[in-house]
């Protein structure tokens, strides 16, 4: 865990809620800017802030390598995001017309609720529509955010990155600023207890080890016993390492077969 | 001597079968139309894993380093035990950090008659636009086979080629091409990482069977020199052994499940774990990797123990 942000230098710069800063800190890759020339302020409420307890750059390190960034897809710079389900942009003119896109986005960073926050980016399809970083277009800005706030929640509660677990939970349980996924099948949180649910440990650092993870849970919350879509994406996260990637590729799957 | 034989496989076709890999069972059919009966019987197979033709970097604990281009499309040399799981992995680790890994190792899914396949090929960065720029990634089939009878292998590539794997054969799904076969001496290999540790652990490469309806098949426990917290943190999972129109189904602990190792002879396990253990082992379950824990590893060990708050 990054020391170098401490919470006090956070509080000397406005004062707001610091989960709720977490929710807003990536509001330029929504709102089209590059992050040196980004504005600190979003319709009148603070944005673009440093997150407390390095929280931010060990969500990163969970999606992307470290070092120097360089563009992985030739043909995509853009924070629209690449699916691995269909191989082509997330961009839908019609989700992303600018009144729609407009609305969405003061949803998710306007609030001062933090759990209402929570809730707003957890329920987002828009949010889904981004990446997190130019150079990796298949990692979700949806995801890598719920990630920094779980990561900042339970650094706040004096949880060491060590001890955290990825747990399944029951679909309608969702715990604020814990739950990392919630879909209609089941919800999956971070957390330093598993409260006597399927669990795997994150490991001693953060890096990008979704599969060792998912691999290593005590049960899976797919019928990977009868159902051979199930079992497809069994497969696929077994391969997956970027903790956004993959949890976007969950969602985006479950839609798909809502729609069936 | 104990010898076997890897066999890497070209997918030509998408592929219409079991999604985690072509199941030994499924590999040892396929051959069993190229073979006399006599020789077929003694053959074991492996579960075959698929594998992308990707540009890659050998991991650490490999016997050989260095960059190389397309490294899952052909079979590296094999010098020491960590190189045979090389492409054992589903999560290859060898991919390289330059190009999109996940995209690229994540299987394109292709619905054929609402069935998923897997796609043969993955085709990405394809913008309307710039055709020209788009890259393919062709799947590859890992697998090896061993023999009873020594004098069985190696076989001829005539008989390892053209095999088809999957369901929908009749309409070409599942048609693979040999690409690249070695023998490789079992006992030949360094394995001079597990003679120099001190504590390991066991990863389960493909799932264990523990009890099984086939006829005649005996339940077995969890082994005595698996070192587990608690056995309901071993993750179960059912699989099938479909023979002719026979469905037979296995109750397993599934691939990916990590233990702890309180066996004190690793190399033997190791081995063992090559040619595989437990229910089943002819066709590709029980298949073992044995991974010393270094001192700056510890937290492998941490990782399957329990959370504190349920201690």
């Amino acid at each position: 865990m990054a020391e170098n942000v401490t919470l006090s230098d956070f509080q000397g710069d406005g004062g707001q809620d610091v989960m709720v800063a977490a929710y807003r800190h990536d509001a330029h890759k929504l709102n089209g800017e590059t992050h040196d020339y980004a504005p600190d302020i979003f319709h009148g409420v603070p944005v673009n802030q440093t997150v407390p307890h390095g929280a931010d750059g060990d969500a990163s390190a969970l999606s992307r390598p470290n070092g120097k960034p360089e563009q992985t897809v030739d043909n995509h710079e853009t924070h629209y995001r690449l699916s691995l389900l269909t191989g082509t942009s997330h961009y839908d003119p019609e989700e992303f017309s600018r009144p729609r896109l407009s609305e969405a986005i003061n949803d998710l960073l306007t609030g001062s609720d933090p759990k209402a926050m929570h809730r707003a980016w957890i329920t987002s399809d828009v949010a889904s529509g981004f990446n997190e970083s130019i150079y990796y277009p298949y990692t979700s800005l949806k995801y890598h955010t719920l990630l920094v706030a779980t990561l900042l929640d339970n650094y706040r509660a004096g949880h060491e990155f060590a001890d955290l677990l990825l747990v399944v939970d029951d679909a309608e349980e969702i715990v604020p600023h814990r739950t990392v996924y919630a879909g209609d099948r089941f919800a999956l949180r971070i957390d330093e207890s598993a409260d006597g649910q399927p669990w795997a440990r994150l490991g001693s650092r953060p890096w990008r080890s979704w599969a060792s993870a998912w691999k290593r849970l005590t049960t899976h919350p797919l019928d990977v016993n009868h159902d051979k879509h199930d079992m497809v994406l069994d497969a696929n996260l077994r391969r997956i390492w970027s903790w956004s990637t993959a949890l976007q590729y969950i969602e985006d799957l479950e839609t798909r077969r809502e729609s069936r | 001597m104990t010898c076997i034989q890897q066999v890497h496989w070209e997918l030509d076709m998408d592929y219409l079968g079991h999604p985690y890999y072509v199941s030994g069972n499924a590999i040892y059919h396929a051959l069993g139309m190229q073979l006399e009966h006599d020789v077929h019987q003694h053959i074991n197979a492996s579960h075959g894993m698929f594998v992308p033709g990707q540009f890659g970097t050998f991991p650490e604990e490999h016997s050989q380093s260095g960059i190389r281009p397309y490294m899952g499309s052909s079979l590296p040399d094999v010098e020491s035990y960590d190189d045979l799981f090389l492409f054992r992995h589903p999560d290859h680790p060898w991919l390289l950090d330059t190009r999109p890994r996940d995209g690229l190792n994540a299987h394109d899914i292709r619905f054929q008659s609402g069935m998923p396949a897997l796609a043969h090929e993955t085709i990405m960065g394809r913008p309307d636009d710039a055709r020209k720029q788009q890259q393919t990634t062709r799947w590859y089939v890992n697998a090896y086979l061993h023999a009873d009878d020594p004098d069985v292998l190696p076989l001829g590539e005539d008989v390892l080629d053209g095999l088809q794997f999957g369901g929908k054969r009749n309409y070409g799904y599942g048609t693979t091409t040999l690409k690249d076969t070695q023998v490789v001496d079992l006992e030949a290999l360094d394995y001079s990482r597990l003679e120099d540790g001190e504590a390991f652990i066991l990863e389960l490469v493909t799932p264990f069977v523990l009890r099984s309806e086939y006829p005649k098949a005996n339940n077995v426990d969890v082994p005595w020199w698996w070192s587990v917290d608690d056995e309901a943190q071993l993750r179960h999972r059912l699989e099938k052994v479909i023979e002719g129109g026979d469905v037979y189904e296995l109750e397993t602990v599934d691939h990916g499940v990590v233990v702890g190792y309180d066996g004190d002879r690793p190399v033997e396990t190791a081995m063992s774990g090559l040619t595989r253990v437990g229910n089943h082992s002819k066709y590709g379950f029980g298949e073992l990797r044995v991974k010393p824990v270094t001192p700056d590893e510890t937290s492998v060990k941490k990782q399957i123990e329990k959370p504190k708050s349920e201690n």
